[in-house]
């Protein structure tokens, strides 16, 4: 996968020179890359693990809106991002819980809870953007640390931290355990309940968060945030190799599945190709990996 | 006259040389068995002749059927050729009722092109009675036992009108006076001209059915014998290559105090509403002991064990631990009780195939190879690294995938995932199903030196021949409850079925 992207890469730089330019590299690629990183980590997570999240979408919007309004209500700002990724949590806990007790299939509760919260977001907001924020508020994403723009260096620490959780500690292991086969890993005394409410917690909350960070870098929070995002960053998970059928991916292959799909996009932008041809290509890669990925697992299992 | 020729057939997968220059005849009317242990290409040779695996590039050789030459490159192709397989797995449509079942794509049409239920109907009918079942095709064959759904297989087989079937250890899950009944059925179709190729691992059955034996090893021809010939050690040697000595290892122990015991355990049944499958079941067993627990399939034997475990609600009972009584509602709790539990399906709930070797057999332990959650890798290699050694589990490296291991490699990987968590009490569901004879005889080996180290194991098995020959003791299972105990001087096979069938 690295390979084709850095081949790209070169080619899109030798057409079309803006494409390496600092400014372009910095601030539109990395910056935009990060927005979706945050959620796609969580989102690994979940697909390693057998299930999937459509919530995130609407989650994200949440999250900036919650930690609007609370600004707006004088609440200090570390609280009210505290209140945000609270929200986060609890949704994607609500997630978590009703598809353990009651068995439901994640695909149409996290569908389900993709609806509510986009709901509730038009209900408590009448579909108005929550403005104007604070610019202490608007300064977290704004600003730049060593010339890159904060929310580049947390989604980095995010991916570290993510990474080391996933290879080196056991809640990374019973992940690709559950997601491999539910019934050995409850059978070899796993808790795999506890394991998914945990994923999907973790996943509402970096869903939250990078809402939050939108409506910092926005200076508002926008009712409709996040509308079809989930989508973009299944594609980008499934394209950095990680399975649909659960019990394999790596964060790594997400950071590079998600640097990808927005190179694509940039470079298409920058080669001054529609906005309508982006949608369809990237469609076809995803059918691509996907396919990949099916080659693969029926290799692994031909003997 | 040969109905089917296989002439110097190779198969390779990438550099894997799976099957060298194989021939196999078969002649008419004739039941033929392929033997060899796990990895031989048994399987291999079977799924190329009826077109699972394409007849491409990576394959060799010659394959004449009636005379001509044939290649596949569907199983369909292979259908209407006249080759049908019956599969080890019960490959039914659970919810679809046996009418359904058995003229799956081939269903006759009326003139208006719509499927016609009445021959489908009488169709199926007939063909079961043919085969001594008499059944409703109407009711979906997910209320149907295993023996029975295998019967509906066959018939399903039948109705293509084969001139050859395979059927790959079709035994599997069947029990005795089951398996006696699918080889009269076997026996019944040669008399009408069908002839077999069987396959299975289970030496008995096949040295009582086959006219002729083929035996393969790493791919190639190792051996045949006419049935004249059939010599029980001669065919094992030939399978795996040198001689077992002691196919059951003795051992002498002293059995100790009581280890576990169960009282009234009542299971609810899985698949039928308001039914129990197991009512007020008692047992138990000592430190060191052997015990078998003999029944038939859908006897609840499994469900019992797993309801023990855990893994299964119970409707009630009790558990006691060296006395104690102890409560266990997820297998969680009974791993950390010191009670372990090994599936009777491997691949259902055993393994997990998407993880490696070493993964798989620390699964049980990852609480005690990491502090604070951060993962001892070095630990989890050494520990890992041990038991391969301590099991003689073969393979090239631990971080390899678990489906590169033949199925008894993997079935000792995941008995060293239970063994690590230092049990005193182990279930055994099927230890043995489905591996060779030279793994069976290494899980027989571990089975008593854990004994003799003083872990009570609870073994169900459908070979009885096995069950009688590794366990202390028996509790037989009939009519849903534990119905009476024997001691291992005054069993025998025919005592043991008896009582399994509730005749006593």
């Amino acid at each position: 996968m690295i390979i084709p992207v850095l081949l790209f890469t070169v080619v899109v730089a030798f057409i079309n020179p803006t494409f390496i330019t600092k400014a372009n590299v910095i601030n539109n690629i990395l910056r935009s890359s990060s927005f979706s990183l945050i959620t796609a980590l969580g989102m690994t997570f979940v697909m390693i693990g057998g299930g999937i999240d459509l919530s995130v979408g609407s989650i994200m919007g949440l999250g900036g809106v919650v930690t609007g309004i609370s600004i707006q209500a004088n609440i200090p700002i570390p609280v009210s991002i505290l209140l945000g990724i609270l929200v986060g949590v609890i949704f994607g806990l609500i997630n978590g819980l009703a598809i353990v007790k009651f068995n439901l299939a994640p695909i149409m509760m996290t569908l389900g809870m993709q609806y509510v919260a986009r709901g509730i977001i038009y209900i408590v907001t009448q579909g108005a953007p929550v403005y104007p924020l604070p610019a202490e508020f608007q300064s977290i994403e704004q600003n730049s640390v060593l010339g890159m723009p904060t929310v580049c260096w947390f989604a980095l620490l995010l991916a570290v931290l993510m990474l080391f959780i996933q290879t080196q500690t056991r809640f990374g292991r019973a992940t690709y355990a559950i997601g491999g086969n539910p019934e050995s890993a409850r059978l070899s005394g796993i808790n795999v309940g506890i394991t998914k409410c945990v994923i999907y917690s973790m996943t509402g909350a970096f869903a939250a968060l990078a809402g939050i960070f939108m409506a910092s870098r926005l200076g508002s929070a926008q009712a409709g945030y996040g509308q079809g995002s989930e989508m973009m960053i299944i594609a980008a998970v499934v394209i950095g190799g990680t399975s649909t059928f659960g019990g394999s991916g790596t964060i790594l292959g997400t950071i590079i599945g998600v640097l990808f799909t927005n190179i694509l996009s940039n470079s298409m932008t920058l080669l001054k190709i529609s906005m309508y041809w982006q949608t369809l290509v990237i469609g076809l890669i995803l059918i691509l990996a996907v396919l990949l990925d099916g080659y693969k697992r029926k290799k692994s299992t031909a003997m | 006259m040969a109905l089917l020729e296989m002439k110097n057939v190779s198969k390779r997968f990438g550099n894997l040389m799976v099957l060298d220059n194989v021939d196999v005849e078969l002649r008419s009317h004739e039941t033929l068995a392929i033997l060899g242990g796990n990895g031989a290409g048994k399987s291999t040779l079977m799924r190329i002749l009826n077109g699972t695996y394409p007849y491409d590039a990576a394959c060799s050789g010659q394959i004449i059927l009636d005379g001509k030459e044939v290649y596949f490159s569907t199983a369909r192709d292979a259908e209407e050729a006249g080759i049908v397989m019956i599969y080890q797995e019960i490959n039914l449509q659970l919810d679809l009722n046996a009418a359904e079942n058995i003229y799956m794509g081939i269903f006759p049409r009326s003139n208006l092109g719509s499927i016609d239920w009445k021959t489908v109907k009488r169709g199926a009918e007939d063909i079961l009675q043919n085969l001594g079942v008499d059944i409703d095709v109407n009711i979906p064959v997910r209320s149907f036992g295993a023996s029975m759904q295998q019967q509906i297989c066959i018939a399903r087989a039948l109705v293509r009108k084969p001139k050859l079937l395979i059927l790959d250890e079709p035994t599997s899950c069947l029990t005795e006076t089951e398996t006696v009944r699918l080889m009269e059925t076997i026996r019944q179709l040669k008399r009408q001209g069908i002839s077999s190729i069987y396959i299975s691992h289970k030496l008995n059955e096949v040295m009582d059915i086959a006219d002729r034996i083929v035996i393969l090893r790493d791919g190639k021809n190792a051996s045949a014998y006419e049935k004249a010939d059939f010599d029980a050690d001669r065919i094992v040697e030939d399978m795996i290559g040198r001689s077992i000595s002691n196919m059951y290892p003795k051992v002498d122990k002293t059995l100790k105090e009581e280890a576990l015991r169960i009282e009234n355990f009542t299971v609810a049944h899985p698949y039928a509403r308001n039914k129990n499958i197991m009512e007020n079941a008692s047992f138990f067993i000592r430190k060191g002991e052997v015990l078998g627990l003999a029944g038939l399939v859908g006897s609840g034997r499994s469900e019992l064990l797993r309801a023990i475990f855990g893994a299964i609600p119970k409707h009630s009972g009790k558990v006691f631990i060296e006395g104690k009584e102890c409560e266990i509602r997820e297998p969680a709790q009974a791993l950390r009780l010191g009670l372990g539990y090994l599936t009777e399906d491997r691949k259902l709930d055993g393994i997990i195939s998407t993880m490696n070797i070493k993964e798989n057999m620390t699964l049980a332990i990852l609480k005690k190879l990491s502090r604070l959650q951060v993962m001892d890798h070095k630990q989890e290699n050494a520990i890992a690294q041990q038991y391969a050694g301590s099991l003689n589990i073969k393979f090239r490296g631990i971080n390899d995938g678990i489906m590169s291991l033949s199925g008894g490699n993997q079935q000792k990987v995941v008995l060293s995932k239970l063994l690590m968590s230092h049990l005193k009490i182990l279930f055994l569901d099927e230890p043995t199903r489905g591996i060779d004879v030279g793994a069976k005889n290494e899980i027989y080996k571990i089975i008593n030196d854990l004994a003799k180290e003083g872990m009570s194991i609870v073994i169900v098995s459908s070979e009885l021949a096995e069950l009688l020959e590794i366990c202390d003791r028996f509790v037989i299972l009939s009519k849903g409850t534990t119905r009476r105990e024997m001691d291992k001087d005054e069993v025998t096979e025919h005592k043991v079925l008896h009582a399994c069938s509730g005749l006593d």
